[in-house]
């Protein structure tokens, strides 16, 4: 089980990789449209578009990463003041519903992607782009999201990480304690 | 079932599943999910890729990663502890001054970045230590970060006109210019209370005989000078016509991200690491909850939810006053459990046609809702403000902090008066540069 | 029954698209059919770019959309879009019933949708740089065109493009990003852009701008109706169709008066600077079109056909 743990956070890190990656390529691109089309006056076609799927991309794929880092927002206020059979049975309603709605979205992902892939769909601007390359994004970052999910229903059954990440303390010294988790990136 | 009953099902379904604690922007999906299962049956969900994808579909997304990269960047280097310096080498004999100084630093820092945290932390990491040494009370040296930074999404660029921009259809352009003014009045107005109280609790934080001498005031200078030369490039880009905001946000997140490389020196490549993780994890997660709230927007309006909530307050027919009072102390409660971008997504397409048929300008309502929305930065129990300000000083007891911020508080609520009493505050700047609306 | 409507047009400011959908629901009420349409405007429910696919798989009932935003699914629709394919109003009447327009429409069948109403809209250009008539006035401006066969053509031109939607062409003349645009008679008026522009050149009888944008439907809802209701839903269609060939070509009337008005040139191409065009369009956007779809060569000749 460890093993299964840990490689889908590898994966979930390759992802996070891809994602940063994206948003360096389209700071570029953007950077270039500008430059070709306000200094040269020369059109531009592609980079539009391709910049919206390349961000696209980087949060379906990115996801699975900012959910290892506990970095998708929640509403923690309940299970901070929760006991600890509380807080465990909420991290449980919370994942396994958070899991429902990932594979929901894969698997509709998925089917969407075969759809454009089989009935050849292209953009419909100058550039054409075959739709089946920048739909992919959906069931693979689901796919992975959900993965990622079920890594951590588990190690929340199995005890190896605590219900939301919380320190086993209830009411405001949870509350207090908890604050440093939520900056560690911005500090 | 009538449209106000589902409506009230479904409100309740999204706060109970949010209050387990699941990430706001899978509550949003599997409520949505759940409620189109239910009362459109399932075929309706063979739709739900395209919503999702078709939602994030839109260029002005792009600007959301762009400037939370512009933050992330300038935030990570030494840039708001030189802001901050140059500042108060020509502010200091002013009572406050030291305060005053990191309000000003927060306002200019504001204006390179879209987030408040981003600007609460680069500020604050240098602007509270440094206060608390000099003997300003815990509540004025935190308090006063903690309002400052909510600056970040007043004064352009901002994430949260970003956001309302797309939800409503309005300019972006426009939001950012109305929040111009009642950004420098909001800094005035932070100013104005923090010389009044430092004043009164006579405290001094220089020797009275001590000068910095003209040398030194102006040898803080030059590093200021690149920040300014960001700030100036981007709002020529933007209003000089040469870009669109994401245009403008692309090539001002290149230009931040070289001034920390080459100026600050941070090209190590944990540091690079540092700022794209950090450009990441936000811009993810806002986008994440951009995609399903696209879902739940299409659900409210598939059942009808949004028009039958809209035509019954306009039968209501209470005075649009009264109605505005009502929607404002609403967002308030809101922003005490969910950060800006959550609610934005979430109301904006309820309130909006409210907001419409009563006849208020949706610009304007615009400025209004990010004023409200930086309060709810700095109420606790959610108030990513606070979670900054704690991070840097732990030290300081969270009821410390709430007490300080409190009179910035009321700064913000005289401030939403005043633009009710003078709309002309938001919109004057945007109708003079872009023609009337 | 309740059948969903949905539009991206403003509702309730005069916009001839939504109430020709409004015609619909209007008459399918006073018909007493037991058919209920709720009208989503304003893209409230779906995108503009979604509509097609909504309808396909039966998420709205009724739509009314450029049948081009379809071209990247189907990309012979890139016709209904297509430089000097139509000259005038009269012209495209005859164009819609058409050997040209059967194939089209066999094509949107095919994906489970029908049309059951007709439409055109004429567009024009408009510049506050200099006037364009001929394909060398295009040339170095900044140029924002409605259509991927526009931009080609424009692009063949020597102009430099820039897309985006056309409620963004105002704010970005105004700011300098633009020199010069191609859209509708419709959104010019709404957009007021005779505010930005110095020089216009509407559609007239030598148009090379036309739009076929049809009111469309699900075939399962249609499929569902009872023969009543079929016809009833028929004979408002060809209501809503009627009145917007009407209004389509009031549109042209009242922009040129509108733009006419606050001082903005007003320039008409002729037949032989409409050739030029045409000549153009064959080298740049015929070509293309030719190439990359099958049967377009077929599909062009046909629609050239038309008288
Ligand atoms: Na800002
Ligand atoms: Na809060």
């Amino acid at each position: 089980m460890d093993i299964f743990i840990r490689s889908v956070a590898v994966l979930s890190r390759a992802c996070g990789f891809v994602a940063g990656s994206l948003i360096l390529i389209s700071i570029f691109v953007v950077t270039h449209m500008v430059v070709q089309r306000y200094a040269f006056g020369q059109p531009t076609i592609w980079q539009t578009e391709f910049v919206i799927y390349a961000l696209i991309a980087s949060t379906l794929i990115g996801s699975p990463y900012v959910l290892l880092l506990r970095g998708h927002v929640n509403m923690d206020i309940l299970p901070i003041y929760a006991g600890p059979r509380l807080r465990f049975a909420l991290a449980m309603v919370a994942s396994v519903g958070a899991l429902g709605f990932c594979l929901l979205l894969f698997w509709f992902g998925a089917w969407y992607w075969h759809e454009a892939w089989s009935k050849d769909w292209h953009s419909d601007t100058l550039w054409r782009v075959p739709l089946w390359i920048p739909h992919l994004s959906l069931p693979v970052g689901m796919g992975i999201l959900s993965l990622q999910y079920v890594a951590d229903i588990l190690s929340l059954v199995t005890g190896r990480t605590l219900p939301f990440g919380l320190p086993p303390k209830t009411g405001t010294d949870a509350l207090v304690e908890s604050f440093p988790a939520h900056v560690d990136t911005l500090t | 079932m009538s449209p106000l009953f589902m409506g009230l099902f479904v409100l309740l379904g999204t706060l109970l599943v949010m209050a387990t604690g699941m990430p706001i922007a899978f509550s949003l999906g599997i409520v949505s999910v759940a409620a189109l299962v239910a009362f459109e049956g399932p075929r309706s969900l063979e739709f739900m890729a395209e919503t999702f994808l078709g939602g994030l579909d839109d260029f002005t997304l792009v600007s959301i990663p762009m400037f939370v990269l512009m933050g992330a960047a300038v935030a990570s280097s030494r840039a708001g502890r030189d802001l901050y310096e140059a500042l108060d080498r020509w502010l200091y004999r002013v009572p406050g001054g030291l305060v005053i100084s990191n309000l000003g630093a927060c306002a200019l820092f504001a204006a390179l970045t879209g987030s408040s945290p981003a600007t609460c932390a680069a500020i604050g990491k240098m602007g509270i230590p440094e206060m608390r040494k000099r003997g300003y009370p815990d509540g004025i040296a935190t308090g006063s970060i903690a309002a400052g930074g909510t600056l970040g999404i007043l004064i352009p660029p901002s994430l949260t006109f970003i956001l309302y921009g797309i939800a409503t259809e309005s300019s972006i352009g426009r939001l950012f210019l109305a929040g111009v003014v009642p950004g420098i009045m909001l800094t005035a107005l932070f100013m104005a209370w923090t010389w009044f109280a430092v004043r009164r609790s006579g405290h001094q934080a220089y020797d009275p005989a001590f000068r910095w001498t003209w040398a030194e005031k102006f040898a803080a200078l030059p590093k200021v000078l690149p920040f300014l030369a960001i700030i100036g490039a981007v709002m020529w880009a933007l209003y000089g016509g040469v870009a669109t905001p994401s245009e403008a946000a692309g090539v001002g997140a290149l230009f931040c991200l070289l001034l920390a490389i080459v100026i600050y020196r941070m090209w190590r490549i944990q540091d690079l690491v540092a700022i794209f993780r950090d450009t990441t994890k936000e811009s993810v997660m806002i986008l994440m909850i951009i995609g399903t709230s696209i879902l739940f927007a299409y659900m409210l309006t598939n059942l009808y939810l949004t028009q039958s909530l809209a035509e019954w307050i306009a039968a209501l027919d209470v005075n649009r006053w009264v109605l505005l009072a009502a929607i404002n102390a609403m967002l308030l409660v809101a922003g005490c459990f969910l950060p800006p971008a959550a609610i934005i997504l979430m109301t904006t397409p309820i309130l909006l046609p409210i907001i419409t048929a009563a006849d208020f300008d949706i610009i304007w309502f615009g400025v209004i809702l990010t004023i409200n929305m930086e309060v709810g930065l700095i109420t606790p129990p959610v108030g990513l403000n606070l979670y900054v300000i704690n991070g840097i000083a732990p030290d300081v007891p969270l009821s410390r902090i709430l007490w300080g911020s409190l009179p910035y508080v009321m700064c913000m609520l005289l401030a939403i008066l005043i633009l009710c009493v003078f709309p002309g505050i938001a919109t004057w700047l945007p109708d003079l540069l872009m023609g009337p609306a | 029954l309740t059948l969903k409507a949905s539009h991206q047009w403003p509702s309730g400011t005069g916009d001839f698209r939504d109430e020709m959908i409004q015609i619909i629901a209007k008459e399918l009420a006073a018909a007493n059919v037991d058919l209920d349409v709720r009208v989503f405007p304003g893209s409230s429910l779906v995108k503009p770019r979604e509509q097609w696919s909504a309808l396909s798989k039966g998420q709205i009932d009724i739509s009314l959309f450029p049948l081009d935003y379809a071209a990247g699914k189907h990309p012979q629709f890139s016709a209904t879009l297509m430089p000097g394919l139509v000259k005038n109003h009269e012209h495209a009447i005859r164009l819609s019933k058409s050997p040209f327009m059967d194939d089209i429409k066999k094509i949107v069948e095919g994906e489970g949708i029908i049309v059951i109403a007709d439409g055109w809209l004429a567009g024009g250009f408009a510049s506050k740089k200099q006037c364009i008539l001929n394909p060398e006035d295009a040339k170095g401006q900044v140029m924002r065109a409605a259509g991927p066969m526009f931009e080609r053509m424009l692009a063949g031109a020597g102009a430099s493009l820039a897309s985006m939607p056309s409620s963004e062409i105002y704010t970005a003349m105004q700011t300098g990003v633009l020199d010069a645009a191609n859209t509708s008679s419709e959104s010019f008026s709404s957009y007021r852009l005779q505010e930005q522009v110095k020089c216009m050149t509407p559609p007239g009888d030598q148009a090379l701008w036309f739009m076929y944008e049809p009111l469309l439907m699900s075939k399962r809802s249609f499929d569902r109706l009872e023969p009543k209701q079929r016809e009833a839903l028929m004979a408002a269609a060809k209501k809503a169709e009627d009145y917007g060939f009407k209004k389509a070509a009031e549109a042209d009337a009242s922009m040129v008066d509108l733009f006419q008005k606050a001082g903005v040139e007003i320039v008409h191409m002729t037949a032989a600077q409409a050739d030029a065009w045409r000549a153009l369009a064959k080298e740049t956007s015929y070509k293309t079109f030719a190439a990359e779809v099958p049967n377009g060569q077929a599909l062009i000749d046909k629609a050239l056909a038309v008288e």
